[in-house]
C-alpha cells in the first residue's frame, strides 16, 4: 500500500516536478548568488527548464512570452511619465501638503486619507508599482515626520499600493481571472471596494494610527515640510493633466461609437503632454527619462516573468503546479488559495492570477463568479510582497532607504495575513455578500 | 558575488547586436506562419470570396474564400463556419473534411474553413503553442495543418480598448474580446477589422438566405459548456431533435439554450439579426486547456495528457477522459452531428432539406483517423 503510493507520487512528480524545482532553484541561486537582476535571473530560469525538458533554446517562445505583457509594459511606461509629470509640476504635493494641514488634528481621518493617497495611482493604472513610487515616495518623509518609523513606512506604503492595485476601477489581476472563464469585467466595483476597503482601513489603523496618535513634538518640522510643499499652489491649471485624463477615459467608455479608441497608453501620454499648459516649469524630457529609469527593472521583471510563464507552459510545469493545488481535499482547497497564490506571486501576481487564479475560480464554480474573482485577485496581488520580485515590497523598501526588505515584510506580515482570510471570506460568503451589494 | 557589469558603448553596442539577432531569428519563426492554409476542394465547390458579401473588406486580411456547392435537387441552405477560434483545431479540420469529401444531392452546402482567418497567422503569448500539426494521411504520408490564436493577429488590429462595449447591445467585455470574431457579431461596416469581418459573415447569411448555421468549436475539458450545442430559440426544437439521436447513439451531448443577455456571440447574434438557425457546438480539445501539461503537436492530435488523466480522476472536467482525447474523435463528433442536423431539417421544414453523401460516419473517422479522408498536399 505505502509503496503503491509512493510510486504513484513519483509517476505524477517526474518529470514536471523535478522541472519545477530546477526551474526555481535557477533564478533563487541567480537572483540571490550571483545578484543577477530579477530580470535576466528569470529567463535564465526560463532556459534551464527548456534545456532540461529537451526543447532546446526556444527562441520563438522565449519572445513570444516575453510579449504578453507589451500592453502592461506600456501601460506601466506612461503611467510613469504621467505620474512624474504631477509630481513635476508640484501637483502631488500640493494635494499631500492640503490632506495633511486639512486632517493633521484628526489623526484618525489623516490615517485613511494617506492610504486613499497611496491607493489612489493603483487605482488608476492598476499597478502597485506605480503607487509605490509616486504618491508612495511622496508621503514616505511626511510619514516619518509625524513619528512612523522608516520600515513600518514602507510597510504601509506597500500595503496601501497593492490595496489600490487590487481596488477599482483598474483590476488587471481580476480582469486575467474574469477572461479565463470568459466573464466581463463589468460589476466588479463594489465587490472589490468590499475586498479592500476594509483592509486598507485595518492596515492604516494598525501601522500609522498609533504613531500620529502618541506623536511628540516635531510640530516645527512637519510645518516647514509643508511649506516647502505648498510652494505650489492648489489651481484649476494645476489639476489640468488629471482633469485631460479623466476626460479620455471615460469619454471612450460613455460615447463608444464616436470616441476614437486611443488606448490606455496614448491617454497618459497626451495627459502628460497637458503637464506643459499648467503653469510651472518643468523638463518634460528629464521627466520621461526618470520615469522610464524607475520602471525600467519592472518592466524588465515582467518580459523575465512572461517567458517564465511560457517555458512553464511548455513544459507542463503549469499543469503539474494547477492540478497539484486542485488535487488539496476540500477542506485544504481554501489554505491552498491562501497560500499558493502568494506564493506564485514570487514570480509576478499576474502570474499568479493568470496561473492559479482562473483554475480556483473553475473550482468554485456555484459561487457568485464576480466576489469570488474579486477576492482571489485580492489574494494573488499578495504575491506582490513576496520576495524575490515583491514589486511593491522593495519599492516601498527603497523608498524609505531601508536596505533590508525582511524587516518590512516583517510588518506587513500580521496585515498580509488578515489579507488573505479576508479574501477567504469573501469566497465562503460570496454569495451572500453579492445578494446584499446594490446591483 | 555581484555579477553586474558598468555598462559603457561597447557593453550597450554588444547587448544591441544580440537583440537585433533576436529579433531576427524569432521574425523569421512568426513570419513562417504568415501563409494561408492550402485546402483541396472537390472539384464540385465552387470557390468564392467574402469580400462578396461585404466590399468593405475586400483587400483586406479579413478577406478570405468562401466555398459554395450546390445539388441537383432544390432544398435548403447549410453554413459550415469553422476555424472561428484557430486554437480550436477540430472546427477546421471538421470544415476541410466536408470540402475535401462532400457531395451535394439536395440544397445548397457553404463552408468557410477559416473564419477568424487573422488568427491563424500567430500563437497566443504565454500559451507555449506549436505553430502548427501534422496529420497522417490515407497512404502515410503527413499534412500540415496551422495552430494559431482565439484573437486575431495583433498586426491587424491593436491596440485594443481597456473594455470592449459591444456596439449594439452596449454590453461590456475584456478589451481583448474586440479581436475574438465570437464577440463581434453581428459586426459593423465601420468598426474595426475584426468587426467588419463578422459584418461580412452576416451578410453572407442574408444575403444566401442560409436556413441552418453552424458555428464550430472547442473548448477546455474543465470548462462547463463543452461536449455541447448551443441553439438560439429558433433552433431549439432541431437541436433537441438532434441531441437525442446523438444521445441514442451512445455519444454524451449537452443541450444548451444560447443566453439572452451573452451578445456578440454567433448563436444569439445570427438569431436575432438574421432569420437563420444558428448552431454552435463544442468539443473537449485539451490543447487549449488551463490545466494541461507537456504543450506541444502530440497533444493537439491525441488529446493525451497526464495532468487531464489526474483532473479527471479529481472530478475536475466536464468530458469523459479516458487518458487521451484524440482530434480525430474531436472531428467525428462534430462531423456526425452536423450531418444529423442537415437530415433532420427537412422534419422543420419539408422543403428545405439538404443531402450530402461522401462524408464518413463518426465510427469510420474514429477508426480509421480523420487523416484518412483528407487529400494529400501537393
Amino acid at each position: 500500500m505505502g509503496h503503491g503510493w509512493a510510486v504513484k507520487i513519483m509517476e505524477w512528480f517526474w518529470p514536471e516536478g523535478f522541472y519545477t524545482i530546477a526551474m526555481l532553484a535557477t533564478f533563487a541561486i541567480g537572483a540571490f548568488s550571483f545578484r543577477l537582476p530579477i530580470a535576466i535571473a528569470m529567463s535564465i530560469a526560463a532556459i534551464t527548464g527548456a534545456l532540461l525538458s529537451g526543447s532546446g533554446i526556444p527562441l520563438r517562445h522565449l519572445v513570444e512570452g516575453a510579449f504578453g505583457y507589451l500592453d502592461t509594459i506600456l501601460i506601466i511606461a506612461t503611467a510613469m511619465i504621467f505620474m512624474k509629470t504631477v509630481q513635476k509640476i508640484g501637483l502631488l504635493e500640493a494635494i499631500a501638503a492640503w490632506v495633511i494641514r486639512k486632517f493633521r488634528n484628526v489623526p484618525l481621518l489623516l490615517s485613511l486619507g494617506i492610504m486613499v493617497l497611496i491607493m489612489i495611482p493603483g487605482m488608476i493604472t492598476g499597478s502597485s508599482t506605480a503607487a509605490v513610487l509616486t504618491t508612495g515616495a511622496l508621503v514616505a518623509p511626511v510619514l516619518i515626520k509625524l513619528g512612523v518609523p522608516a520600515v513600518k513606512t514602507a510597510a504601509v506604503i506597500a500595503m496601501g499600493a497593492i490595496y489600490g492595485m487590487i481596488a477599482p476601477p483598474i483590476n488587471i489581476p481580476a480582469m486575467i481571472i474574469g477572461g479565463g472563464i470568459d466573464m466581463p469585467y463589468v460589476g466588479f466595483g463594489l465587490p472589490l471596494l468590499v475586498c479592500t476597503v476594509p483592509l486598507a482601513i485595518f492596515s492604516a489603523l494598525l501601522l500609522v494610527y498609533p504613531h500620529f496618535k502618541s506623536r511628540g513634538n516635531d510640530e516645527k518640522a512637519l510645518e516647514e515640510e509643508l511649506k516647502r510643499m505648498e510652494t505650489t499652489r492648489l489651481s484649476f491649471r494645476l489639476f489640468l493633466p488629471i482633469f485631460v485624463l479623466g476626460i479620455l477615459m471615460t469619454g471612450e467608455r460613455v460615447f463608444p461609437e464616436f470616441w476614437p479608441s486611443l488606448g490606455m497608453p496614448l491617454d497618459f501620454l497626451i495627459a502628460s503632454l497637458c503637464g506643459l499648459f499648467s503653469g510651472s516649469s518643468w523638463n518634460p524630457l528629464n521627466a520621461a527619462t526618470e520615469a522610464i529609469d524607475d520602471a525600467l527593472p519592472v518592466m524588465g521583471i515582467l518580459m523575465g516573468v512572461g517567458m517564465f510563464i511560457q517555458v512553464m507552459t511548455l513544459i507542463g510545469v503549469r499543469g503539474f503546479v494547477v492540478v497539484s493545488a486542485l488535487a488539496l481535499p476540500a477542506w485544504l482547497l481554501y489554505v491552498g488559495i491562501a497560500t499558493s497564490m502568494p506564493l506564485f506571486g514570487a514570480v509576478s501576481a499576474f502570474g499568479s492570477a493568470s496561473v492559479l487564479g482562473v483554475p480556483f475560480l473553475l473550482a468554485l464554480l456555484g459561487r457568485n463568479e464576480i466576489m469570488v474573482g474579486s477576492a482571489l485577485s485580492l489574494i494573488a496581488g499578495l504575491g506582490d510582497l513576496m520576495p524575490p520580485t515583491a514589486l511593491a515590497g522593495i519599492f516601498a523598501a527603497q523608498v524609505v532607504g531601508e536596505k533590508n526588505y525582511f524587516k518590512v515584510l516583517k510588518h506587513c506580515l500580521i496585515p498580509g495575513a488578515v489579507t488573505a482570510l479576508w479574501g477567504i471570506a469573501v469566497i465562503l460568503g460570496a454569495n451572500y455578500i453579492a445578494s446584499m451589494l446594490p446591483y | 558575488m555581484n555579477y553586474q557589469i558598468k555598462g559603457s558603448r561597447v557593453t550597450a553596442c554588444i547587448l544591441l547586436a544580440l537583440s537585433c539577432l533576436v529579433c531576427f531569428v524569432a521574425a523569421k519563426s512568426f513570419t513562417s506562419m504568415w501563409v494561408e492554409e492550402r485546402v483541396y476542394p472537390v472539384e464540385e465547390f465552387q470557390q468564392k470570396k467574402l469580400s462578396d458579401y461585404f466590399s468593405g473588406i475586400k483587400g483586406t486580411p479579413a478577406d478570405q474564400p468562401v466555398f459554395i456547392q450546390k445539388g441537383e435537387e432544390e432544398g435548403g441552405t447549410v453554413l459550415l463556419l469553422c476555424g472561428t477560434h484557430p486554437n480550436e483545431p477540430a472546427s477546421n479540420l471538421t470544415g476541410v473534411l466536408f470540402l475535401e469529401n462532400a457531395k451535394v444531392e439536395r440544397g445548397r452546402l457553404i463552408v468557410i474553413p477559416t473564419a477568424n482567418i487573422m488568427g491563424f497567422s500567430h500563437n497566443g503569448p504565454q500559451e507555449g503553442h506549436p505553430q502548427g500539426y501534422f496529420i497522417e494521411l490515407a497512404d502515410g504520408s503527413k499534412r500540415r495543418f496551422p495552430y494559431g490564436n482565439r484573437l486575431s493577429n495583433p498586426i491587424y488590429q491593436w491596440p485594443n480598448p481597456d473594455i470592449y462595449i459591444h456596439p449594439s447591445s452596449g454590453q461590456n467585455l475584456s478589451g481583448k474580446e474586440k479581436s475574438n470574431l465570437n464577440r463581434c457579431y453581428p459586426g459593423r461596416p465601420d468598426g474595426s477589422i475584426t468587426e467588419k469581418m463578422a459584418y461580412a459573415i452576416v451578410e453572407l447569411i442574408r444575403k444566401e438566405k442560409v436556413d441552418l448555421a453552424f458555428d464550430l468549436h472547442e473548448a477546455s475539458p474543465e470548462y462547463p459548456v463543452v461536449n455541447a450545442i448551443v441553439a438560439h430559440e429558433r433552433s431549439m426544437e432541431l437541436a433537441a431533435m438532434v441531441t437525442m439521436e446523438i444521445e441514442a447513439m451512445g455519444i454524451p451531448i449537452r443541450l444548451e439554450p444560447s443566453p439572452k443577455n451573452l451578445h456578440g456571440l454567433s448563436h444569439r447574434e445570427w438569431g436575432d439579426f438574421t432569420d437563420t438557425m444558428p448552431i454552435l457546438m463544442e468539443t473537449g480539445n485539451p490543447s487549449q486547456g488551463r490545466l494541461r501539461g507537456r504543450t506541444n503537436e502530440d497533444l493537439v492530435v491525441t488529446g493525451k495528457d497526464k495532468c487531464y488523466s489526474r483532473a479527471f480522476d479529481l472530478g475536475k472536467l466536464y468530458i469523459p477522459y479516458d487518458g487521451d482525447q484524440p482530434l480525430s474523435l474531436r472531428v467525428a463528433r462534430h462531423t456526425n452531428a452536423v450531418m444529423l442536423f442537415m437530415e433532420n431539417l427537412e422534419f422543420i421544414n419539408e422543403e428545405k432539406g439538404l443531402t450530402v453523401e461522401g462524408i464518413p460516419d463518426f465510427e469510420e473517422i474514429v477508426k480509421k483517423g480523420v487523416g484518412h479522408f483528407l487529400a494529400a498536399s501537393n
